[in-house]
C-alpha cells in the first residue's frame, strides 16, 4: 500500500485546494458582520441567529433534507438494481431508460413531469412529487456507478456461490452487495447531493405553500447574497459531516469493498 | 434455472417500471409536443385544442406538424450552439478528468482507514447549496479579488493585459468544472479501488517503471470507470443553463440557456421539445458509442 | 452485509435527526390544500411583501398565509401553464397579465369587497391590458433604467441621462467590462429601440434589425447579460453602469451607502424614455378563498401597509393613501417616483404574438452568438 509517491500527493492536493477554496470563503462570509458578502467587516454570529429565527428557512431545510434522503435512498435501491439488470441480464431498454433522464435538460423534466402530475395522475403536488421528480434523474447516476463497478469483475465467483448451493438471495447479500459497496455509497452520495442542489424540477413539481431550500436560497439571492444563506450552507456541511463520521465510528468499512471471508 | 429467471425479473422489473411511468410517459408528452402547433399565448394550449387555425397555411395532418424541426433546420444559428455546447462540454469533461484522476487514485491507494475521510472530503463541499458555491466563485473571480489581483499583477509583469476573469467563458469552464467533479472522481474512485495491486507488482517485476506501469496496467483496468464517469459530466454539462447565465460573458449561450428560453422567455414549448429531443438524440448516440468503447477487454 | 445495514441505519438516523432537529415547533405546513381551510395562497415575487405586514393581515383575517415566488414572470407563466392550480393570488406584471387574461383563467373582481380601490392614482387605473380593471388593481411599479458609479462617471466625464451610455461604442470603450444589461429578450429591445427613437412596442422587424445591429456592435464592451448580479456588483464597485430595474438600484445604492463605500449608486430614467412595469394584484380561478383574497387586496390597499412594501423593495408605488407613510429618500427619487412630465415618456410592455415572439427570440440567439 506505500505506492504513494509525491507527484501524485502533489497533484490531488491541489484538487482539494480547489475544492476548498469557494468553501472557505462561503464559511468565513457567515461569519462576517457585513450583509454585502464584500470584504471582511467584523465577527458576528447575527446570521446565525437570524437564520434560527426564520421559521420559513428552517422549515425549508427540513423539507429538503426528508426531500433529499428519502429521493437518495429510493434512487440508491432503484439505481443499484437498475446496474445489475443492466451488468447481469443485459436487458435491452434499460441503458436508455437510465441515460435518458440525464440526458434530459432539466426544465424539459421539470415541465414534462409537471403536466403529467397534474393532468395524467391527476396527484396533488407535495412532497411525493419532488421526490418522485427528483428520483428519476438521480437513478441514473446510481445504476452508471453500479454498472462501471461492475465490469470487469470475474464472473465466475458468482457461478461459484451458485455451484455450492447458495441461493440467489445469498449470494447477493454474500458475495454481490459487499463487491458492489463502494459503488453503492458514492451512488447515494451522488444522489444526495444532486437532489439537495435542485432548482428547476424543484420549482416546477413543488406543491403550494411549501418553502424548499434552494427555492428559499434562490429567492433570498436575487436581492443580494445574504451571509445568512452562508450561515445555513455551513450548518448543512456541519451536519453532513456529523453523520458521515457517526456512519464511520459504526462501520469503517462502508466505502470499501467487503472483507473477503 | 427458473429461480434464475425470477431474480431476473425481480431485479429488472421495479427500476424499468418506475422509469416507464415517470420517465417514459412524461417524456412522451413532450415529444407529441414537440409536433405540435405552438399556442398563440404560450405553454401547451395546442395539446388540449390544437389552434391549426393560427398557423393557417402549414400543411398538417391530426394537427401535427414538423414546423418545429423545420425551423431548427432554417438556421445554422442553432447547429453553431450545439457545436459549441459540445466543445464545452468535451473540455469541462477533459479538464475533469485530468484533476479527478489523481485524486480517485491517490484515494484508492491510501490506508483504508482515510479512504473514508478522503472521499467525504470530496463530497462534503456539495452539501452547501449549489448557487453559493457560484457566488462564491463569483468573489473569487471578481476584479477586486486578491485573486484577480494577483494574477493581473503576473500578466503586467510578463508584459501581458490585464484579464477580467470574472463574466467569461473561462469562469463558466471553473465553475462547470468545479460543480462537476465529484461525479468524475466517485466513479474513477469505484473503479480504481477494485485494481489487484499484484497486476502493479508484476509489471514492476517485469521491469516496467511507472509511467509504463500506468498507461499499460492502471489506465486500460480503469477505462469502465473514465467513461462512466466522463458520461456523468459530459450528459449533465450539455443541457446546464445557470453556470453561463451567472458567471458567463456575453457571448456564453448554450444549448442549455437556448432551451429553456423556449419555455421561459418565447413561450414556444414546441421548439423547446424539439430542441430538447435533438439533444437527447445526438446524447444518446454518444453514449452508446461510450458504452461500445467500455466494453470490459480482456486483461493482458 | 454489515454494511448494508449499515447504510440503511444511516439514512433511518438522518430522517431521525431532521425531523427531531426542526419539526416541533412548525406549523404543518404540508396539509393538503382543501376547500374548506382557511389559508391564503399567494404566487408572488421573490421578496415583494414585507413579512409584518403579512403577519398583520394574519391576525386580522385570523387565517394563514403562504407564499410561492417566482423570480420573473415566465416562470409564473410556464408553471401555470403546465396546469398548477391553488393559488388564489398572483401579482403579474403587465404583459403577463395580458397573457394571462387572454388565456381565460383569471377571476373578475368584485369591486364591492374593495372600497379601498380609491385610494389608486387614476394614471395607473385603466390600462391597455385591462380597462376597466375588471381583474387587477395595480400593486406597484418599477421603471428599467440605468444605474451607475457616480464618482466614476463624473470622473470620466461620461452622460448618465441617456441610453447613448450602454449602446455608443464611443462612452463604452471608456468603461469596457464595467457594464452589464439586462438578460431579457424584451427588455434590452425595448431600451435600444428607445435609444433609436421608436416606441418600446415596436414590432417592425426593419426596426428590430436596426436595434439588433445597436446591440452587437455595443455588445463588445459589456462585461455580461445580467438579471441579479448586477445589484451586488455595482455596490460593491465591480461594475459602474448597469441596465436594470429601479428597485433593484435601489437596493444597490443602499448597499453601496451602507457599506460605506467612497463611491455613489445612482440611477436616472433615460431621457429617450423607458419602460414601466406595473404589477397588479389578480384572482386565479383555481383559488379556493376569493372572499380572503378581497379582503386581502383591500388590506394591501390601505395607505400604510402599501407603504411599508414601497418602503421594504424600493419600489415605486400607485397608492395615494401610501404616500405620507413612505420614506422620503424613496419618494422623492423621481427615478422611483416619476414625476407627470417623465411618466408620458414611460411605456409598458405589450405582450406579442406566437410569430414575433419567435422571431425575436431567433434574433435574440444571433445577438448571443455572435
Amino acid at each position: 500500500m506505500k505506492r504513494t509517491n509525491l507527484t501524485l500527493w502533489l497533484a490531488a492536493g491541489l484538487v482539494y485546494i480547489f475544492l476548498y477554496v469557494p468553501l472557505v470563503i462561503v464559511v468565513i462570509y457567515s461569519f462576517n458582520d457585513s450583509r454585502l458578502n464584500a470584504e471582511w467587516v467584523g465577527f458576528t454570529l447575527d446570521w446565525y441567529y437570524k437564520l434560527f429565527n426564520n421559521q420559513e428557512m428552517l422549515l425549508a431545510a427540513r423539507n429538503s433534507l426528508i426531500i433529499a434522503v428519502s429521493a437518495s435512498l429510493l434512487a440508491t435501491l432503484l439505481g443499484t438494481m437498475a446496474g445489475l439488470a443492466i451488468h447481469r441480464y443485459r436487458i435491452r431498454v434499460l441503458p436508455f431508460l437510465v441515460f435518458a433522464p440525464i440526458a434530459m435538460p432539466e426544465i424539459l423534466l421539470g415541465v414534462s413531469l409537471l403536466l403529467f402530475f397534474l393532468q395524467i395522475l391527476n396527484l396533488t403536488l407535495g412532497l411525493v412529487s419532488i421526490i418522485i421528480a427528483h428520483t428519476t434523474f438521480c437513478v441514473g447516476f446510481v445504476a452508471i456507478i453500479v454498472r462501471a463497478r461492475l465490469q470487469g469483475m470475474d464472473d465466475s465467483i458468482f457461478e461459484a456461490a451458485r455451484d455450492l448451493g447458495a441461493t440467489p438471495w445469498q449470494t447477493f447479500r454474500l458475495i454481490t452487495l459487499p463487491l458492489i459497496m463502494p459503488a453503492v455509497v458514492a451512488g447515494a452520495l451522488m444522489s444526495f447531493t444532486l437532489s439537495i442542489d435542485d432548482f428547476v424540477i424543484t420549482f416546477f413539481t413543488k406543491g403550494i405553500g411549501e418553502p424548499i431550500l434552494p427555492i428559499q436560497i434562490y429567492t433570498m439571492i436575487k436581492i443580494a447574497v445574504t451571509p445568512e444563506i452562508n450561515a445555513i450552507s455551513t450548518l448543512f456541511m456541519l451536519l453532513t459531516l456529523l453523520l458521515i463520521i457517526i456512519a464511520n465510528r459504526l462501520d469503517s468499512g462502508i466505502l470499501q469493498e467487503g472483507k473477503k471471508s | 434455472m427458473n429461480k434464475f429467471r425470477l431474480t431476473r425479473w425481480l431485479i429488472s422489473l421495479p427500476p424499468i417500471l418506475f422509469l416507464l411511468i415517470f420517465f417514459a410517459a412524461p417524456s412522451l408528452i413532450m415529444v407529441i409536443t414537440s409536433f405540435r402547433f405552438p399556442g398563440e399565448y404560450g405553454g401547451l394550449a395546442p395539446l388540449v385544442a390544437p389552434e391549426t387555425d393560427t398557423m393557417a397555411g402549414d400543411s398538417s395532418l391530426y394537427g401535427l406538424t414538423l414546423e418545429a424541426y423545420r425551423f431548427f433546420f432554417s438556421d445554422i444559428l442553432y447547429a453553431e450552439i450545439f457545436l459549441k455546447s459540445f466543445a464545452v462540454a468535451a473540455t469541462s469533461t477533459l479538464i475533469c478528468l485530468i484533476m479527478a484522476y489523481p485524486v480517485a487514485m491517490l484515494i484508492a491507494q491510501s490506508a483504508k482507514k482515510y479512504r473514508n475521510l478522503m472521499i467525504l472530503l470530496v463530497v462534503l463541499p456539495f452539501a452547501s447549496n449549489f448557487l453559493i458555491r457560484i457566488y462564491a466563485w463569483m468573489i473569487i473571480l471578481g476584479p477586486e479579488s486578491a485573486f484577480s489581483h494577483f494574477i493581473n499583477n503576473m500578466l503586467q509583469f510578463f508584459g501581458f493585459e490585464p484579464v477580467m476573469m470574472l463574466f467569461s467563458s473561462f469562469a463558466v469552464l471553473v465553475g462547470t468544472v468545479y460543480v462537476h467533479l465529484p461525479f468524475m472522481i466517485l466513479p474513477l474512485y469505484t473503479n480504481l479501488e477494485k485494481h489487484d495491486p499484484v497486476l502493479l507488482d508484476a509489471a514492476q517485476d517485469l521491469g516496467a517503471n511507472r509511467w509504463q506501469r500506468f498507461w499499460r496496467v492502471t489506465w486500460p483496468q480503469s477505462l469502465p470507470g473514465v467513461f462512466s464517469g466522463s458520461a456523468l459530466v459530459f450528459i449533465p454539462v450539455l443541457g446546464m443553463f445557470a453556470i453561463p447565465d451567472i458567471l458567463g460573458g456575453t457571448g456564453d449561450i448554450l444549448i442549455g440557456n437556448l432551451i429553456k428560453d423556449q419555455f421561459l422567455g418565447t413561450r414556444d414549448w414546441p421548439f423547446g421539445s424539439a430542441l430538447s429531443i435533438m439533444l437527447m438524440l445526438v446524447v444518446l448516440c454518444v453514449t452508446g458509442l461510450f458504452t461500445l468503447l467500455a466494453r470490459p477487454r480482456a486483461p493482458k | 452485509m454489515k454494511s448494508s445495514r449499515i447504510l440503511i441505519s444511516l439514512f433511518c438516523l438522518l430522517c431521525i435527526t431532521l425531523t427531531s432537529c426542526t419539526s416541533g415547533d412548525q406549523v404543518a405546513s404540508n396539509d393538503l390544500p382543501d376547500q374548506d381551510d382557511n389559508i391564503l395562497r399567494l404566487f408572488n415575487w421573490n421578496n415583494y411583501i414585507s413579512q409584518q405586514t403579512i403577519e398583520r393581515f394574519e391576525q386580522i383575517c385570523q387565517c394563514r398565509v403562504t407564499q410561492d415566488y417566482y423570480s420573473d414572470n415566465e416562470e409564473l407563466l410556464a408553471k401555470l401553464a403546465a396546469g398548477a392550480t391553488g393559488y388564489d393570488l398572483l401579482v403579474p406584471t403587465g404583459n403577463a397579465m395580458d397573457t394571462l387574461i387572454h388565456q381565460g383563467v383569471l377571476s373578475a373582481l368584485d369591486k364591492a369587497q374593495i372600497p379601498n380601490l380609491k385610494n389608486i392614482d387614476p394614471n395607473y387605473l385603466g390600462t391597455l391590458f385591462d380597462p376597466d380593471n375588471r381583474y387587477s388593481i395595480p400593486y406597484a411599479y418599477t421603471t428599467t433604467l440605468v444605474g451607475f458609479n457616480r464618482e466614476k462617471l463624473a470622473e470620466l466625464n461620461l452622460p448618465t441621462d441617456s441610453w447613448s451610455i450602454i449602446f455608443e461604442p464611443e462612452y463604452l470603450k471608456k468603461i469596457r467590462g464595467r457594464v452589464t444589461v439586462l438578460d431579457s429578450q424584451r427588455e434590452l429591445m425595448a431600451a435600444a429601440l428607445k435609444y433609436l427613437g421608436y416606441s418600446a412596442n415596436d414590432t417592425d422587424e426593419v426596426h428590430w434589425q436596426q436595434a439588433k445591429k445597436l446591440i452587437i456592435q455595443a455588445k463588445p464592451y459589456w462585461a455580461a447579460f445580467s438579471n441579479t448580479s448586477y445589484i451586488r456588483e455595482l455596490a460593491v464597485g465591480n461594475l459602474w453602469v448597469a441596465h436594470g430595474y429601479s428597485n433593484d438600484m435601489y437596493q444597490a445604492a443602499l448597499d453601496a451607502q451602507k457599506t460605506g463605500r467612497h463611491f455613489t449608486v445612482d440611477f436616472v430614467i433615460p431621457r429617450e424614455g423607458a419602460v414601466l412595469s406595473l404589477d397588479s394584484m389578480v384572482l386565479h380561478h383555481t383559488g379556493h378563498q376569493p372572499d380572503l383574497a378581497h379582503r386581502f387586496i383591500n388590506f394591501m390597499l390601505e395607505g400604510k401597509n402599501s407603504a411599508e412594501l414601497t418602503n421594504l423593495t424600493g419600489s415605486g408605488n400607485p397608492n395615494l393613501a401610501a404616500q405620507p407613510y413612505i420614506l422620503p429618500e424613496i419618494i422623492t427619487n423621481p427615478a422611483i417616483f416619476p414625476d407627470m412630465a417623465q411618466l408620458t415618456r414611460l411605456e409598458m410592455l405589450q405582450d406579442i404574438n406566437h410569430t414575433q415572439r419567435r422571431l425575436l427570440s431567433r434574433i435574440w440567439t444571433e445577438i448571443k452568438l455572435r
